[in-house]
């Protein structure tokens, strides 16, 4: 389930406040729940940080740390995402814990609360002994400000043992090396692919799924009638990218600081998405709102034909729809086939007290078979090479079709955390991409717009 | 709302009482539908929440969404955390609200002015405003994730205080006087004498603050991480979250969190739209 | 400290004037001193510390600018759009609210059938938590899967998409739906507190209805249009929720309200100095507001 948590998709940070007993003031409690869709991708760095970061640092001191938040000598705390805890890391981690003689704290948090809690941890020193990333880049940001482990040593002792870095998907690992040192391992890999209906594609006579741009339309005309739509485009700037990135466009290239370069074919992409909806209407407007589950659920009403997902829309698909008869197809290609990554990934804090125990746990977490165990119990897609190679695995008819999507697989952010403006960036981008998609605009001047607002950001 | 009748005069127009009744039936409809619809959603299937073409009123009741709501999420513990967190503060204002109001009412003191202003001047900030440091506060004090977390940063409020003091204002001295001759302790007098009189006021104070404590977000879902301090608005969230398509289910969870405010309105309302005018209008 | 209080000698001759001020003097701030403690605790201190907060810029806020993050502030185009946004919002709101709830509360002010029921209906969504209203209308308002399309498309009418394409006027009206009861409950005491003198005094002068709401109604209710538009602005101000669960400040940041920025900047962006300059400023815009309502009311009252 919290695979749409996971990184293009924005993470709500805590929210909201309205007027304090506006009850004499005007408007009732003005506030309420958030959805996971927050305003950036990884937007969620902030929220901690912000807590615990400036305020913190005034307060001074070096202040207990929240319930929880610290490790006692024969406690090791382990924070996670709510989503999952499954079946294989619960046996795992008992005999972690026998094995050790040790007691696992093993808190639980949506990706937004654990990214506060951790910020306060962070801050006060009282921190946890291994954490559980969304894969967008967080031990970078923490990198930054030394609050993050460089796991160097623990590698150049087992890397090879273990397989790392030769046997995890290469482009998996940009988002974990901050200035020549790594500081995360990727724990689960997914990404973007087609999702298609094949009753709809039968129906209207189409045998194979479009595997280029030009396909890609011609079908989503063809499927296009009445109240049908050929493909649903999402508002959520995260799936913007498999377009940039299958037409040669690269969001941050860290030589020239610069964003979305080369430009003509950045324009060339956005203007690709906004006349699927404005010019040949082969895709109902995106709404603009906090949701970015519209086009999963035109997909599942059978009111669009094909839509760009991942694997965190197959519980969703089979709890609502068990009936629905869809295919997936690799990413599309336009200059080159590729897809942006998603997943998670595992960081150690810098003020760890246990080391060299967290380092023991990484290497189970991300051993071949507690994967398999993984892959097996909840469908969920893998960082290693020689998972993706088993037989088991390609003959598998969604599990093999991300683990074939994966090879086409590169990391959007390209390690833009480091820079410490990743959110900020991301909101212009959503800002711009709005701006075209939703409001009809002209895409070349969202582009620019999103390229002069990054210039103030980060310069370039 | 009794008051001089004056339909007699207010009349404009042949027929004009007419229009009025049309114009509040259908702003009260209009009110009424959208609360309705999320009842409706509440008891719809999965397939008719699911199906992406959206139905008023579903074929089926499904009232086990409301059991599905208890079993497959803590449905209930948020309950539980909604009353303690609401119950508390209710309590804690109900004894804190009317000391002060109290004080400032019936007694002089030094800087008595000075504390009045500096009390109605935290009127003005917004929760906003001291939310983050007291986070910090209390993730120093290790409060986070607890009760006391929850309820500490709303124990009392200067509108409460200001309540109090307008209606104790209005109490006879010679009531308290009376218990002075009769050698009651000051605190005797305030509980004996002082609080049956304000009955009605401590009535307003603990709705409006019952209420709004219920309906708080914001603050519960800083201030815990863990499921089992959330409360009902942050399940709610959470829910919206994990079975983001099923609507169903959230509505579920809304009119849980809505029909208890909505009854205890519905027979409190004599007090609440008092305590509306009053408290909006001083 | 309260029981220190009711130990102390019981009655104090009337006579004795100066040990009975004192002893006054002690029981009120024995009475006061947890609810002094608490606004001292939480309140005062929180406040003070968020000043110190905002002279300081940094993902960890330990990087000290003087009044940097305020001269920024001022020339941040982001955040006067957000400002100006909510200006908008919040006149918005408040005209439309007052409108409504003055029309409501002159026509529920005259003796009808269920008029008691008719002002509890309105009422009701002021109570509902604002998470429910957000979720609510969200779900309501979708363009593909809402069920106000739906209905619209089986009457034959055109369909909406009124979030992306009036987003800020969509929040407005979702916000006066939700506070029009308690503007009109406000009126309708105000307007119970005019004197029927008056109204019988205009018709004596065979003064028309209207000229009655006019000259009478209107003017008198000006304390109460008063106290409703600044109450209302400030609250609006300070509106969160709905840009939060609706439309995340979209699209491109149409409905980008200020505090809705502020939170982006502090909890997004972890510039939470910068964040702490921006609610000051906003603290100061009400406070403001605050003091022309107190200046404005106390001229009406004198």
């Amino acid at each position: 389930m919290s695979e749409r948590h996971r990184a293009e998709h924005a993470t709500a940070a805590p929210a909201p406040t309205g007027p304090e007993h506006s009850w004499h003031a005007g408007s009732p409690d003005s506030a309420g729940p958030g959805r996971a869709a927050g305003w950036t991708r990884r937007g969620v760095l902030g929220s901690a940080a912000a807590l615990g970061a400036g305020a913190l640092t005034a307060c001074g001191g070096n202040a207990p740390s929240d319930r929880g938040g610290g490790s006692g000598d024969r406690t090791f705390t382990l924070y996670w995402n709510a989503g999952h805890g499954y079946a294989a890391y619960t046996k795992l981690i008992e005999k972690f814990e026998s094995d050790h003689g040790i007691t696992v704290n093993w808190q639980k948090f949506q990706w937004p609360d654990l990214q506060t809690k951790l910020a306060a941890d962070m801050q006060s020193g009282q921190v946890a002994d291994l954490v559980e990333d969304d894969g967008s880049g967080w031990p970078l940001s923490y990198a930054a400000t030394g609050d993050a482990y460089p796991l160097d040593e623990f590698i150049a002792a087992d890397g090879e043992k273990i397989g790392y870095p030769n046997d995890w998907q290469a482009n998996a690992l940009r988002n974990s090396r901050y200035q020549g040192k790594t500081y995360g391992i990727p724990l689960h890999l997914t990404c973007n692919l087609l999702f298609y209906n094949k009753t709809m594609f039968a129906a209207a006579g189409i045998e194979a799924p479009p595997s280029t741009w030009d396909e890609f339309l011609a079908v989503a005309r063809k499927l296009t009638r009445g109240d049908q739509y050929g493909v649903a485009l999402n508002s959520d700037p995260g799936y913007l990218s498999p377009w940039m990135l299958q037409n040669g466009v690269q969001y941050w290239d860290p030589s020239t600081r610069k964003v979305m370069t080369p430009v003509p074919k950045a324009i060339e992409a956005m203007r690709f998405q906004h006349d699927l909806i404005y010019r040949y209407k082969v895709s109902p407007a995106p709404s603009a709102t906090a949701d970015y589950e519209g086009p999963e659920k035109l997909f599942v009403a059978k009111r669009a034909a094909m839509m760009i997902s991942g694997p965190w829309d197959f519980v969703p698909i089979k709890k609502t729809a068990p009936d629905l008869d869809y295919g997936l197809a690799l990413p599309l290609k336009r200059d080159v086939r590729a897809t942006n990554f998603a997943g998670s990934g595992v960081f150690i804090p810098a003020k760890a007290r246990h080391k060299d125990l967290a380092w023991d746990l990484i290497k189970r977490l991300t051993s071949l078979s507690v994967e398999n165990a993984v892959t097996r119990e909840t469908g969920v897609t893998m960082p290693r090479k020689t998972w993706a190679k088993q037989s088991w695995v390609q003959q598998d008819k969604q599990v093999g079709a991300v683990a074939r999507a994966l090879a086409y697989g590169t990391s959007w952010p390209n390690g833009i955390d480091a820079t410490g403006k990743a959110p900020q960036l991301d909101d212009a981008l959503r800002s711009a991409y709005q701006s075209t998609i939703v409001k009809n605009g002209d895409p070349a001047a969202a582009v620019r717009n999103f390229r002069a607002a990054a210039a103030k950001l980060v310069g370039g | 709302m009794a008051s001089p009748e004056r339909n007699r005069n207010d009349r404009l127009f042949p027929g004009a009482r007419g229009v009025g009744y049309a114009v509040v039936l259908v702003v009260c409809v209009l009110t009424v539908i959208p609360l309705a619809y999320m009842i409706s959603l509440s008891l719809q299937s999965d397939g008719e929440i699911l199906a992406g073409n959206p139905v008023l009123w579903p074929a089926h009741l499904h009232f086990d969404n409301y059991q599905r709501l208890f079993d497959e999420v803590p449905y209930a513990r948020f309950f539980v955390n909604s009353v303690v967190m609401a119950g508390t503060i209710t309590v804690a204002h109900l004894v804190l609200d009317p000391l002060a109001g109290y004080a400032f009412a019936k007694f002089s003191f030094p800087f008595k002015r000075t504390l009045f202003i500096a009390v109605l001047a935290t009127l003005m900030v917004p929760f906003f405003v001291r939310m983050i440091p007291v986070y910090v506060l209390f993730s120093q004090l290790g409060w986070l994730n607890s009760y006391q977390g929850l309820v500490v940063p709303f124990l009392c409020d200067a509108y409460g205080i200001f309540l109090m003091r307008q209606f104790l204002a209005a109490l006879p001295d010679e009531l308290i006087d009376a218990g002075r001759a009769d050698g009651a302790g000051e605190l005797r007098i305030f509980v004996r004498i002082v609080l049956p009189q304000a009955k009605p006021a401590l009535a307003v104070l603990a709705l409006f603050t019952f209420v709004f404590q219920w309906n708080n977000f914001l603050w519960p879902l800083l201030a815990t991480s863990t499921t089992d301090m959330r409360t009902m608005p942050v399940g709610l969230t959470m829910f919206n979250q994990e079975f983001f398509t099923q609507w169903n289910l959230t509505a579920a969870g809304a009119v849980v969190l809505f029909v208890p405010t909505a009854v205890l309105f519905f027979f409190t309302q004599r007090y609440l739209v008092r305590g509306v005018a009053l408290t909006g209008l001083k | 400290m309260v029981a220190t209080v009711e130990r102390a000698p019981a009655l104090a001759p009337v006579r004795r004037r100066a040990p009975m001020r004192r002893r006054q003097a002690r029981t009120a701030l024995a009475f006061l001193a947890p609810a002094l403690l608490f606004f001292a605790l939480l309140f005062f201190y929180p406040l003070l510390r968020e000043l110190y907060t905002s002279l300081f810029s940094g993902p960890r806020a330990d990087v000290y600018a003087g009044v940097g993050n305020y001269t920024k502030a001022f020339g941040d185009p982001v955040a006067r759009h957000a400002f100006w946004v909510t200006v908008q919002y919040g006149l918005g709101v408040v005209v439309g609210a007052i409108a409504l709830g003055l029309v409501l509360a002159v026509i529920l002010n005259q003796r009808m059938r269920g008029r008691s029921v008719f002002r509890g209906i309105l009422l009701v969504p002021y109570l509902t938590s604002i998470a429910i209203v957000g979720l609510l209308w969200r779900n309501i308002l979708d363009p593909d899967t809402g069920i106000l399309n739906r209905v619209l498309h089986s009457l034959g009418l055109p369909t909406q998409n009124l979030l992306a394409q009036h987003p800020l006027a969509t929040l407005v009206g979702v916000a006066i739906w939700q506070q029009v009861g308690y503007t009109t409950v406000l009126f309708l005491a105000g307007l119970q507190g005019i004197p029927e003198l008056y109204y019988e005094a205009a018709e004596v002068d065979g003064a028309s209805v209207w000229r009655r709401f006019r000259h009478v109604t209107l003017p008198l209710l000006a304390p109460t249009t008063l106290f409703v538009s600044v109450i209302g602005v400030i609250s609006a101000m300070q509106e969160f929720a709905l840009p939060y669960l609706v439309t995340q400040g979209g699209p491109d940041n149409a409905s980008d309200l200020y505090v809705y920025q502020v939170w982006k900047t502090a909890f997004g962006f972890r510039d939470f100095g910068y964040a702490s300059a921006l609610s000051y400023l906003l603290l100061i815009v009400i406070l403001v507001l605050s003091l022309v309502q107190l200046k404005v009311g106390s001229r009406g009252e004198s």
